[in-house]
C-alpha cells in the first residue's frame, strides 16, 4: 500500500504545481522546462501503472496460495482421519489375537517347559557322601576267636558355593555287650562335624567338632586309610577331636609341589571326668561345653590352644618327605589348677609308588592333685611295601602290600607297652582291602596279649 | 635319609600290575622326568603327588565333575593343600570325570 500512496502523492504534487503557478510565471517557463516536467510526469505515470500491475499480480498470487493452503489443509484432515481408522483397526486386531490366545490356552492342557540340561560342573551346591566300612575278626591269645566289629563310617559333605563346606563324619559300630549283659550294642559316634569357610587362598576358617591336627594320624590316617586295623598305641595319649575353631591353610613354595602348611586352633580341650584334678580323672575327649545336666558351661576356665606347622617336599610324584611339629596346651581340671599339654613330631616318606614309611613321636604331660606331674609318651613307625614294586610276573601277588609297625607307649603311671605288628593288605580293588595282621605284645600290663586280626575294609 | 632317597629312586621300577593304577599315561610319563623343580606340575602329577600320600588314588571317572568339586574342597581343608594346586588337581579330575 505504500507504493500507491507514493504515486498519488506525485500526481497531486504535479497538479498543485500547475494550479499554483501564475500565468505570468507560466509565461516565464520556457518550452524546455515544460517538456522536462512533462516527461517527468509521464514517467511517474508509467511507474504508477507498473506498480498497479505488480499489486494486481501479488494479489492474484496470494489468492492462489490461499487456495493451495486450503487444499493442503483438507488433505491433512483426510490423512488424520485415515490414521485414526488404522489405529482403531489395529486395536481391534490386537484384542482379537489376545482373545484367541486365551481361548487356545484354556482349551489346551498346560505343557511343562522343556528341561534344560544343567552343566553339572556349574551347579553351585552339591551333596556328596564319602566314607568307609570295616568288618573285623580277631583271635586273642587265650580267648575264643570272634567277629569283633562291624563299623560303618560315612562322611557327609555339603558344599554351598565355592567357599563353604559342611562336613560331618559318623561311626556306627556294632559290638558285644559287657559280659554281664545280654545281646549286643550299637554305638553311634560323631567323629567330627565342622563348617569350613575359605577366607582366601591361604586361610580357611573351620569351626565345630574338629579333628585335631596333633600329628597327621587323626586327619589323614584313621579308619580305612590306616593300613593296619588298629590305631598306634600312643595315639591313646591324645584327643582325636575337639570342639572349637581353627584357622588353617598352606602356601606353595615354587611350582614343584613344595609347600608349608599350618593349623592354629582353640578348643575346649581335655577335661576332668569327675571335676577333680586327680590323675585318673583326665578325660581327653571330654568337655564339649554342654554337660549332661544341661548346664551350658565350660568345665574349666580356659580353653586349649594348639598349632601345627608342616613342611612337604616332593621330589617327583610318589617321592616325597613331609615333616610336622604340633602341640596343644590348656587347663584340664575344673579348678583350673593344672595344664594338660602335648607335643607331636610327625614324619612320612614315600620312595616310589611301592614304599612308604611314616611315624610320630608323642609327648604329653599334665599336672595332677594326687600324683604330681605325669609325662606319658610314646612313638610309632609304620612301613609298607607293595610287592608290585618287585615287578614279578606272578598272578595275584602284585596286589599284595606287606606291612609292619612298631609302637611303644608309656602312660606315665608306670605301665609300658611295646608292640610289633606284621601283616599284609590284599587289594581286591583300589578301594576294597582285605587285611591280616599279627600283633606281638610286650608289656607289664597283663591284659595285653598277642592277637590275630583280619579286616575287610572298603572306602567309598 | 638322603642316601636312602637316592638309592630308592635308582631301584624304582614301573610295575604294570600295581594295584592303584589311575592317572595312566600322564603318570607314567611324569615318573621319567628328571627334575620336578624345573617346571610347573600338571594336574595329574599333583594328583598323584598329594592324594596318594594318604590313600589309593581314585579314578577320575568314579565321580562327577560336581562331586569332584566338593571332594577337592574337602581335601583342600583336610590335607592342607595349597589353593592353586588344589584347583589344578580339580581341573584334571573334572576334565576326566564320569560326567
Amino acid at each position: 500500500m505504500k507504493t500507491p500512496s507514493f504515486a498519488l502523492g506525485c500526481a497531486a504534487l504535479c497538479c498543485a504545481l500547475v494550479l499554483a503557478l501564475p500565468g505570468r510565471t507560466a509565461a516565464a517557463v520556457d518550452d524546455q522546462q515544460f517538456n522536462d516536467l512533462k516527461e517527468l510526469v509521464t514517467k511517474l505515470g508509467q511507474k504508477m501503472d507498473k506498480q498497479d500491475q505488480r499489486i494486481e499480480q501479488l494479489e492474484k498470487t496470494h489468492g492462489q496460495d490461499t487456495e493451495v493452503h486450503a487444499q493442503d489443509q483438507k488433505i491433512h484432515e483426510q490423512d488424520q482421519q485415515k490414521i485414526q481408522d488404522l489405529e482403531r483397526k489395529l486395536g481391534e486386531t490386537q484384542r482379537t489375537v489376545a482373545e484367541v490366545q486365551q481361548t487356545a490356552a484354556a482349551a489346551t492342557p498346560a505343557e511343562p517347559l522343556p528341561r534344560v540340561p544343567l552343566e553339572e560342573a556349574t551347579v553351585n551346591h552339591n551333596f556328596s557322601i564319602l566314607g568307609d566300612a570295616e568288618f573285623q575278626y580277631a583271635k586273642t591269645t587265650g580267648q575264643n576267636g570272634t567277629f569283633l566289629m562291624a563299623d560303618f563310617a560315612p562322611i557327609f559333605l555339603y558344599r554351598g558355593g565355592d567357599k563353604v563346606l559342611f562336613e560331618a563324619g559318623f561311626d556306627f559300630i556294632l559290638q558285644n555287650n559287657a559280659p554281664t549283659s545280654s545281646g549286643r550294642t550299637t554305638t553311634v559316634n560323631l567323629s567330627f562335624a565342622q563348617l569350613d569357610y575359605l577366607i582366601n587362598d591361604y586361610v580357611t576358617l573351620a569351626a565345630g567338632n574338629l579333628l585335631l591336627p596333633l600329628g597327621t594320624y587323626s586327619e589323614r590316617t584313621a579308619g580305612w586309610l590306616n593300613k593296619i586295623p588298629d590305631d598306634p598305641l600312643p595315639r591313646a595319649l591324645l584327643p582325636g577331636s575337639g570342639v572349637g575353631a581353627e584357622l588353617r591353610g598352606a602356601a606353595p613354595l615354587g611350582e614343584s609341589g613344595k609347600m608349608l602348611n599350618y593349623s592354629v586352633w582353640g578348643v575346649n580341650g581335655p577335661s576332668s571326668a569327675d571335676g577333680s584334678g586327680n590323675a585318673a580323672a583326665l578325660d581327653l575327649g571330654g568337655n564339649v561345653g554342654l554337660r549332661s545336666d544341661n548346664a551350658v558351661a565350660n568345665l574349666h576356665g580356659q580353653p586349649s590352644g594348639g598349632a601345627r606347622v608342616g613342611w612337604f617336599m616332593p621330589f617327583k610324584p610318589h617321592y616325597d618327605v613331609e615333616l610336622g611339629l604340633s602341640g596343644q596346651s590348656g587347663e584340664w581340671d575344673d579348678a583350673g589348677q593344672h595344664l594338660w599339654s602335648a607335643a607331636v613330631a610327625d614324619a612320612s616318606v614315600h620312595l616310589g609308588s611301592s614304599f612308604e614309611v611314616k611315624g610320630e613321636y608323642i609327648h604329653s604331660q599334665y599336672g595332677t592333685d594326687d600324683l604330681g606331674e605325669i609325662r606319658p609318651n610314646g612313638w610309632w613307625v609304620q612301613a609298607g611295601y607293595k610287592v608290585a614294586g618287585l615287578n614279578l610276573d606272578w598272578p595275584l601277588i602284585n596286589n599284595l602290600e606287606l606291612m609292619n609297625r612298631f609302637d611303644s607307649m608309656h602312660d606315665g603311671l608306670g605301665t609300658w607297652t611295646r608292640r610289633y605288628t606284621v601283616g599284609y593288605i590284599y587289594y581286591l580293588s583300589n578301594t576294597l582291602l582285605f587285611e591280616g595282621d599279627y600283633e606281638f605284645f610286650r608289656s607289664n600290663d597283663p591284659t595285653q596279649k598277642n592277637r590275630l586280626v583280619f579286616q575287610l575294609s572298603y572306602g567309598f | 635319609m638322603l642316601a636312602l632317597l637316592a638309592s630308592a629312586q635308582e631301584v624304582e621300577k614301573p610295575s604294570p600290575t600295581q594295584p592303584p593304577a589311575p592317572p595312566r599315561s600322564e603318570l607314567a610319563s611324569s615318573q621319567t622326568k628328571p627334575k620336578a623343580d624345573s617346571k610347573k606340575l600338571s594336574g595329574a602329577e599333583l594328583y598323584s603327588m598329594h592324594c596318594n600320600r594318604c590313600h589309593p588314588e581314585r579314578y577320575p571317572t568314579e565321580r562327577t565333575a560336581a562331586q569332584w568339586k566338593t571332594i577337592l574342597l574337602h581335601m583342600r581343608v583336610r590335607a592342607n593343600l595349597p589353593a592353586g594346586q588344589s584347583r589344578t588337581i580339580l581341573k584334571y579330575l573334572q576334565d576326566n570325570s564320569g560326567r
